[in-house]
């Protein structure tokens, strides 16, 4: 029991944050080069070098930090993408923690990430980091709406806050068709949740690194594991939302699972290459004015979806 | 069992992530003072970052609380929805539809603006 329950849980979802961490580290970079930024080294190597160099790096600390919440953000980031990660299933009993509601559960991880990307920008006590972290606020507050009704969406056919359920109501199609708006809205919501792209106003370059201006070494580290880690976990809660999770013919399950969270990776990281920055205060009125009613709409479309 | 195992997962990769920080940490001296300055550009810093700022969402996030206890209605009615059917369907609407007439009513009022 104890093996079963506790640590090949632990197992899987480890062994996901860290491939996963590096997934995105190598595709980001391929994609970089692709659209003509100069590399410098092997793209397969240059993620674990940069690890190994930030490891050894000097931690920067400004004059008079609030220590604990500093050191706790990285981490407790980490420790959020690590829940997400252990939510998403894949295949019908290859699942970390099948949680009857996962969908909550996610919810609330959205949610907490405003709280602690928030805190590591108030907590290095130097105004970058402190308008990266004010910023975010508003935009966090403005996603989490629509990422909630796309994901009630989803939950509507499968009768279930689980996600388990979710994917199994997805035999027929998959939610991507049978709801067109809820996956172009939920990857909005995607790169606002890691700020990546277009939706990073916490850790932008017009704020020197925002959030993260004021560190380097060892938490500079765990912040961007964090953030490619949360990366991967939104790609696999999507995938498995949207894209019909391990569902598919042929190949075995998690196969596809794993082929559709690469799929969701590679066209947010695109996405993140290709967008210009949107300014936040036009940000939240796009969200609150055009994107929420949107989500409504997805909402209505799905409600009469699971009736007919 | 599996919010034991989540707790686990919780504390696990907490602990990983403060470890991989408090390990190489543990004997670096700390930088000078005036290497501790906030960066901003060169300038010098006149103020602490902590002073009182003006929250212009702050009405905003007000109007999400309205949408937040919404929600908390939306998690049991999107299991019992297909079983209750259309009257489930009609009830949110309305619920929704005054919501809504709370968007439009902070839009006019500029709360999406940051004046």
């Amino acid at each position: 029991m104890f093996l079963n329950e506790l640590l090949l849980p632990v197992l899987m979802v480890t062994f996901m944050l860290t491939v996963g961490a590096y997934v995105v580290a190598v595709l980001d970079r391929l994609i970089a080069g692709a659209f003509g930024a100069p590399q410098a080294g092997s793209v397969w190597l240059a993620p674990m070098a940069r690890g190994a160099w930030l490891m050894t790096q000097h931690a920067n600390a400004t004059e008079a930090p609030d220590w604990q919440a500093w050191r706790l953000a990285p981490a407790l980031y980490l420790a959020l993408a690590a829940i997400g990660l252990a939510v998403v299933p894949w295949s019908e009993s290859l699942v970390a923690t099948d949680l009857v509601t996962s969908v909550v559960l996610w919810g609330s991880v959205e949610a907490l990430a405003t709280v602690v990307i928030f805190l590591h920008g108030w907590s290095a006590n130097a105004l970058l980091p402190l308008i990266g972290g004010y910023r975010y606020v508003a935009l966090g507050l403005s996603y989490i709406l629509i990422s909630m009704f796309v994901l009630i969406g989803v939950a509507l056919p499968a009768e279930s806050l689980q996600f388990t359920q979710v994917v199994a109501s997805q035999e027929a199609l998959w939610n991507v068709l049978r709801q067109p708006l809820g996956l172009p809205l939920f990857l909005i919501v995607g790169l606002g949740m890691t700020f990546w792209g277009p939706l990073n106003l916490a850790d932008s370059a017009d704020l020197a690194g925002g959030t993260a201006s004021e560190i380097s070494g060892p938490p500079r580290l765990v912040w961007d594991v964090a953030r490619a880690a949360m990366l991967v976990a939104f790609s696999g809660v999507a995938a498995s939302a949207f894209l019909g999770g391990w569902l598919g013919p042929w190949l075995p399950g998690p196969l596809w699972m794993a082929i559709k969270m690469l799929a969701v990776l590679l066209v947010l990281l695109l996405l993140g290459r290709l967008l210009p920055r949107i300014a936040p205060e036009r940000c939240v009125t796009l969200m609150w004015v055009v994107l929420l009613p949107l989500s409504f709409l997805d909402l209505v479309w799905a409600g009469i979806g699971a009736l007919l | 069992m599996e919010l034991l195992t989540l707790l686990f997962i919780l504390l696990l990769s907490l602990g990983a992530g403060l470890l991989v920080q408090w390990l190489p940490m543990r004997h670096q001296p700390m930088p000078t003072y005036p290497q501790r300055a906030p960066f901003l550009g060169g300038g010098t810093p006149d103020s602490h970052a902590w002073s009182r700022y003006h929250v212009r969402y702050y009405p905003m996030t007000l109007l999400l609380i309205a949408f937040e206890m919404e929600m908390m209605f939306m998690y049991p009615w999107a299991v019992v929805f297909v079983e209750t059917g259309m009257k489930a369907m009609m009830e949110m609407g309305m619920f929704l539809a005054i919501l809504s007439v709370g968007i439009v009513y902070a839009w006019r009022e500029g709360v999406f603006k940051w004046q």
